[in-house]
């Protein structure tokens, strides 16, 4: 599904990926953790299209299509979607507008008409129920005054909508309460199929007990440094990054 | 014939001998005046004078249904009140004016002699025509208008949709334009001014709105300036507000992409006088500019009594060539303590050559008072362009989407909700947003 080869990448002239190399295949969940800094961000905002974010080498090949030759409009319409570590509020914005022109963009991209009325708001109420969502919040501005726990509902509420290929979750954990952690790992685990993809980017072992990966892998110094299992991302809970940090000295 | 030669000439040919004292000294006070240049500091943005035909014609003209007229009055929402003015000649053949109690709609030329005593007292009495050019231009030859009087206590809910059309054949045609709009205490309305160039060619218009808020009553005036692609139009409210009385106007300006010779010039001025205690004034504006439109609104308030609050709020956006103009005016007299006044004043630049000149203006001479401006201009929030697109929404309508939730914050201040939702349709239909 998703395949990059030596990704550099730079912001303001300077380099925060270097030579990083990932494969995602279709129906995978992969984890990347990693100290603060060392471009986990900076990777799910290339892939998504981010204007700032500049590619000085290597490709990206997303379901045999060259990725930088597609708008970050176009990627999302083709299955890309990016959970936000902030997400962005948008006055005078309705969630049910906003996600109206979102569906039907998608829609037009298949060749298909715009959805019909009710059935929109069938979906709407359907998939707010999933992340439980109160429905009030489809005529508020789309995250304006929402917690921060609620902007990230508000995240996964929209990748239910919009039903991706390669959902990037960057860390939609963090700011969750107790609650709100299960209710968000079981709206992906239920948008979790044998085609669809994930790339979650988290500080804490604990997400990875809802949603449990197939890899999980350590970035630092903007590469992956450390691949494993998930057991991989318990060494990290006990351990820290000191002994990466040691291993890598030379990355930094 | 020199300019002034012509103007005088026109005005000795009018026949009105209503208010004729003060149509004369108005027109003493235009010979006077003159139509400002851009050396005038309050038109130092707006070189109107260039821009006005030389030889104008000021004499009214009664003028032919066309099918531009029909057609938009056939699209208009089903309004019960709807008074329709051509070059300011009021129609009753296309008005209907449902008779309320406590509630006279007329033409200003009956009122002249229907309600003489009301206008005798209220007409002409606001405007500055001893400075105001256009406003004296206005009085000396002004020939029919709108008359609205409401009797004390009453409430009219539904909206009074005044309707100017402009239908010139002449090129030097300038229409003169009037509104008359009395409440008295206690009463409520809600009216819309709705000036449109139903020719084909650009027009000329001067219109002045005079509003007497009397203690305790409230209006909602919105002006509408929809189709002003190719018209050159001076409009001038003026308000006076008496104690807890409310005063609300927005004023709306769109310039859609030129069809014909592309004039398109908009001067509003708008001033509020809050004469009695505890009284307000919401005061909005939203406009947009295409091509080379220029388009500038003056705005006053002038806290006189204590305890009042002003609010002032103006958003424009701007694309091509265009131009913009805030000016807005904070007065607060010695005796207005206690005055809360707010103005903001926000505008979107779509290209590199539209700009605007922006410039708040408070003189304050009293000293417990809350007074606070801002302005802002510049491009829509990149970090938001990119959460749209992030979600599959290509540029071109993420853009459409968040010019629109910027101008709809002004719509939401219109409280009529059919002049509102026709607002809102509109906003839709010009950014091409279908949601
Ligand atoms: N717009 C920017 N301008 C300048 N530097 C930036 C910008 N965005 C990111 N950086 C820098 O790039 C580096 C990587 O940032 P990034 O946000 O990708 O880290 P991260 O791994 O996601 O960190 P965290 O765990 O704190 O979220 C940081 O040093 C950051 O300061
Ligand atoms: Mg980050």
């Amino acid at each position: 599904m998703l395949s990059i080869k030596n990704l550099n990448v730079s912001i303001q002239g300077k380099q925060i990926l270097r030579d990083f190399n990932l494969e995602i295949k279709a129906g995978e969940i992969h984890a990347i953790m990693g100290p603060n800094g060392t471009g986990k961000s900076t990777l799910a905002s290339t892939l998504a299209g981010k204007e700032e974010y500049e590619v000085t080498s290597g490709e990206v090949i997303f379901n045999a299509k060259n990725l930088f030759d597609m708008s970050a409009d176009e990627r999302a319409r083709e299955g890309i979607f990016l959970a936000f570590q902030y997400p962005v509020e948008i006055p005078g914005v309705s969630t049910t507008n906003f996600m109206k022109a979102a569906v039907n963009a998608k829609r037009k991209h298949q060749g298909l008409e715009p959805m019909d009325a009710k059935d929109f708001l069938k979906l709407m109420r359907e998939k707010m129920a999933l992340v439980e969502m109160n429905k009030e919040f489809s005529s508020r501005s789309v995250n304006e005054g929402f917690s921060g726990g609620e902007k990230k509902r508000n995240e996964i509420f929209q990748m239910a909508m919009l039903e991706p290929a390669l959902c990037l979750l960057d860390e939609t954990d963090s700011g969750l309460d107790i609650d709100a952690l299960r209710i968000v790992a079981n709206g992906v685990n239920k948008l979790r199929d044998a085609n669809r993809s994930f790339l979650v980017i988290t500080h804490y072992q604990r997400l990875l007990n809802y949603i449990v990966p197939d890899y999980v892998h350590v970035m630092y110094g903007g590469k992956i440094v450390k691949s494993g299992g998930k057991e991989l991302a318990l060494k990290l809970e006990e351990q820290g990054y000191d002994w990466i940090k040691e291993e890598n000295s030379e990355l930094v | 014939m020199s300019f002034t030669e012509n103007i005088a000439k026109q005005f000795a040919l009018i026949g009105n001998t209503n208010v004729a004292e003060l149509r004369k000294n108005a027109f003493t006070a235009f010979e006077k005046l003159g139509i400002p240049s851009s050396r005038h500091e309050e038109w130092k943005y707006t070189n109107i004078k260039t821009k006005l035909n030389e030889q104008l014609s000021l004499t009214p003209v009664d003028s032919q249904v066309n099918t531009a007229v029909k057609n938009y009055i056939s699209s208009l929402p089903p309004y019960s009140f709807r008074i329709i003015f051509l070059n300011g000649v009021f129609h009753s053949e296309l008005s209907i004016v449902p008779q309320m109690k406590g509630l006279t709609v007329c033409s200003l030329k009956e009122a002249f002699t229907s309600n003489s005593s009301l206008v005798e007292k209220y007409f002409g009495k606001l405007v500055n025509y001893s400075e105001e050019h256009f406003a004296a231009l206005n009085t000396a030859f002004v020939n029919d208008g709108a008359f609205v009087h409401i009797q004390k206590n009453v409430l009219i809910d539904e909206p009074i949709y005044i309707q100017y059309f402009f239908t010139a054949s002449d090129v030097n045609a300038f229409a003169q334009t009037r509104s008359l709009v009395i409440l008295e205490d206690g009463a409520s309305i809600q009216l819309a001014e709705d000036f449109r160039n139903a020719s084909n060619i650009s027009v000329q218009y001067n219109h002045v709105s005079e509003v007497y808020v009397g203690k305790n009553a409230s209006i909602d005036i919105v002006k509408l300036q929809l189709e002003v692609s190719n018209a050159i139009g001076v409009d001038t409210l003026e308000a006076q507000v008496e104690r807890d009385g409310k005063f609300s106007a927005a004023t709306i300006t769109f310039s859609s992409p030129n069809t014909g010779t592309g004039k398109a010039l908009i001067r509003n001025n708008v001033t509020a006088r809050l004469i009695g205690e505890n009284s307000h004034a919401d005061l909005n504006g939203l406009y947009f500019g295409k091509e080379t439109a220029h388009i500038d609104n003056h705005i006053l308030v002038d806290h006189i009594s204590p305890n009042c609050t002003s609010n002032q709020l103006y958003k424009g956006v701007l694309d091509d060539e265009s131009t913009g103009v805030f000016n807005g005016k904070i007065f607060v007299k010695p005796d207005a303590q206690k005055t809360n006044a707010f103005q903001s004043s926000k505008a979107l630049l779509l290209s590199n050559e539209a700009s605007i000149n922006s410039k708040p203006q408070l003189e304050i001479f009293a000293d417990d008072v809350k007074c606070s401006h801002g302005a802002a201009v510049g491009q829509l929030d990149e970090n938001a362009l990119f959460y749209l697109r992030a979600r599959g929404i290509t540029k071109q309508e993420a853009t459409q989407i968040l010019t629109y939730a910027f101008a709809h914050e002004v719509i939401e201040h219109v409280h009529s909700k059919p002049i509102r939702q026709f607002l809102c349709d509109r906003l839709k239909d010009e950014l091409k947003v279908n949601f």
